[in-house]
C-alpha cells in the first residue's frame, strides 16, 4: 500500500495548531490575571491530538502510523487560515487545584508562565521534527548524493 | 491563526495593564489635590477589567477558550476623604479641617508593581508567541 506524501507532515499540522491553540489559551490567562471572576483554563493537549488524529478503525492504520481521515464530528480539520481548529475548544478545560482570590480569580501567574514556556518549547520541539520530515522527504525525492533541502 | 491571536491577547493584556498603571500613576500624582474639578476633593480612580472574547461571543458556550482583557470602566473609590486640620487654608470648613483625596498611597503602590509583574507577563507571552511564529515560517 503506498502512503501519500504528506503522511507524517500533516500530524505534525495537528500538533503545531494545537500547540498554538495552547499557547493562545495560556497567554489569555495571563492577559486576565486580574480579571476579577476570571477562572483560568487549559487546553488537554494530549486529548485533543488523540481526538484529532483518533483512527476511525483498524483498518485505516497503515504499519504504525496514524492516517487521517476526516469523518467524525469531533474530527478536526484546519481551515483556510490555519486557525485552531473548532473541535479543539471541546479539549479547553478549567485549571483545578489553583488558589482563588477574593476576588474570584484563580489564575496562578507562575504557573501559567512555566506552562507557557514549556508549551512553546514543545511548539520549538514540533518545528524541528516537521523541518526534519521534510529534508527526509526532500533526500528521497532527490537522493542522498545531492543534499537539496527545503530550507529550514 | 492561534499564533497571531495570541499576539492580541498579549498585546489587550498590556494596555489594559497599561491603563491600570496611568489610574495609579494620577492617583499619585493628585495624592494631596485637595480641589479637583467641581470643586470636590480629588478622588482616586480604579480600572475595572472584563475578559473579552475575542469574537465578541460572550455566551456561555464561549465561556472557556480565548480571551483578552479589556478595561471595562474606571470607577471612583468610594472612600471616605480624609480631613486635615488646617485652619489658614482657604478651603477649610467651619471647624477649620480640609477635605483632602481618599487615595491610599499603600493601595497605589501595591497595586503598581502588580501592574508592573501582568505587564511583564504579558510582554514575555508576546515575545514568545512572535518567536514561534517567526520559527513557523523556517520550516
Amino acid at each position: 500500500m503506498a502512503l501519500p506524501i504528506d503522511t507524517g507532515l500533516e500530524f505534525y499540522r495537528q500538533v503545531l495548531a494545537l500547540r498554538g491553540y495552547r499557547q493562545e489559551i495560556l497567554s489569555a490567562d495571563i492577559a486576565n490575571a486580574s480579571t476579577p471572576g476570571f477562572k483560568a483554563v487549559d487546553l488537554d493537549f494530549a486529548a485533543a491530538l488523540n481526538g484529532a488524529t483518533r483512527q476511525p478503525n483498524s483498518n485505516s492504520t497503515v504499519g504504525s502510523r496514524r492516517v487521517l481521515l476526516v469523518d467524525d464530528d469531533r474530527q478536526m480539520t484546519i481551515d483556510g487560515n490555519g486557525a485552531a481548529p473548532a473541535a479543539a475548544a471541546n479539549f479547553v478545560k478549567y485549571q483545578a487545584g489553583t488558589e482563588v482570590t477574593l476576588d474570584g480569580n484563580s489564575v496562578d501567574l507562575d504557573h501559567e508562565k512555566t506552562t507557557a514556556a514549556e508549551n512553546a518549547v514543545q511548539y520549538e520541539a514540533a518545528a524541528t521534527f516537521t523541518t526534519q520530515t521534510i529534508r527526509m522527504l526532500m533526500t528521497a525525492i532527490t537522493g542522498s548524493g545531492s543534499q537539496q533541502s527545503s530550507g529550514g | 491563526m492561534s499564533l497571531l491571536g495570541t499576539l492580541t491577547i498579549a498585546g489587550s493584556g498590556m494596555s489594559a495593564q497599561s491603563e491600570r498603571l496611568s489610574a495609579t500613576a494620577s492617583n499619585l500624582a493628585n495624592a494631596n489635590t485637595s480641589v479637583g474639578p467641581g470643586g470636590q476633593p480629588y478622588r482616586a480612580r480604579e480600572v475595572v477589567f472584563q475578559a473579552l472574547s475575542l469574537d465578541g461571543d460572550d455566551s456561555d458556550a464561549a465561556a472557556v477558550g480565548a480571551k483578552g482583557v479589556k478595561v471595562a470602566a474606571v470607577v471612583e473609590s468610594n472612600a471616605p476623604m480624609k480631613s486635615v486640620y488646617n485652619p489658614g487654608s482657604s478651603f477649610a470648613d467651619a471647624k477649620g479641617y480640609v477635605q483632602m483625596p481618599n487615595v491610599n498611597p499603600v493601595d497605589e503602590m501595591v497595586n503598581m508593581i502588580s501592574a508592573q509583574q501582568d505587564y511583564q507577563a504579558n510582554l514575555e507571552a508576546f515575545n514568545v508567541a512572535k518567536t514561534l511564529a517567526l520559527r513557523t515560517l523556517t520550516i
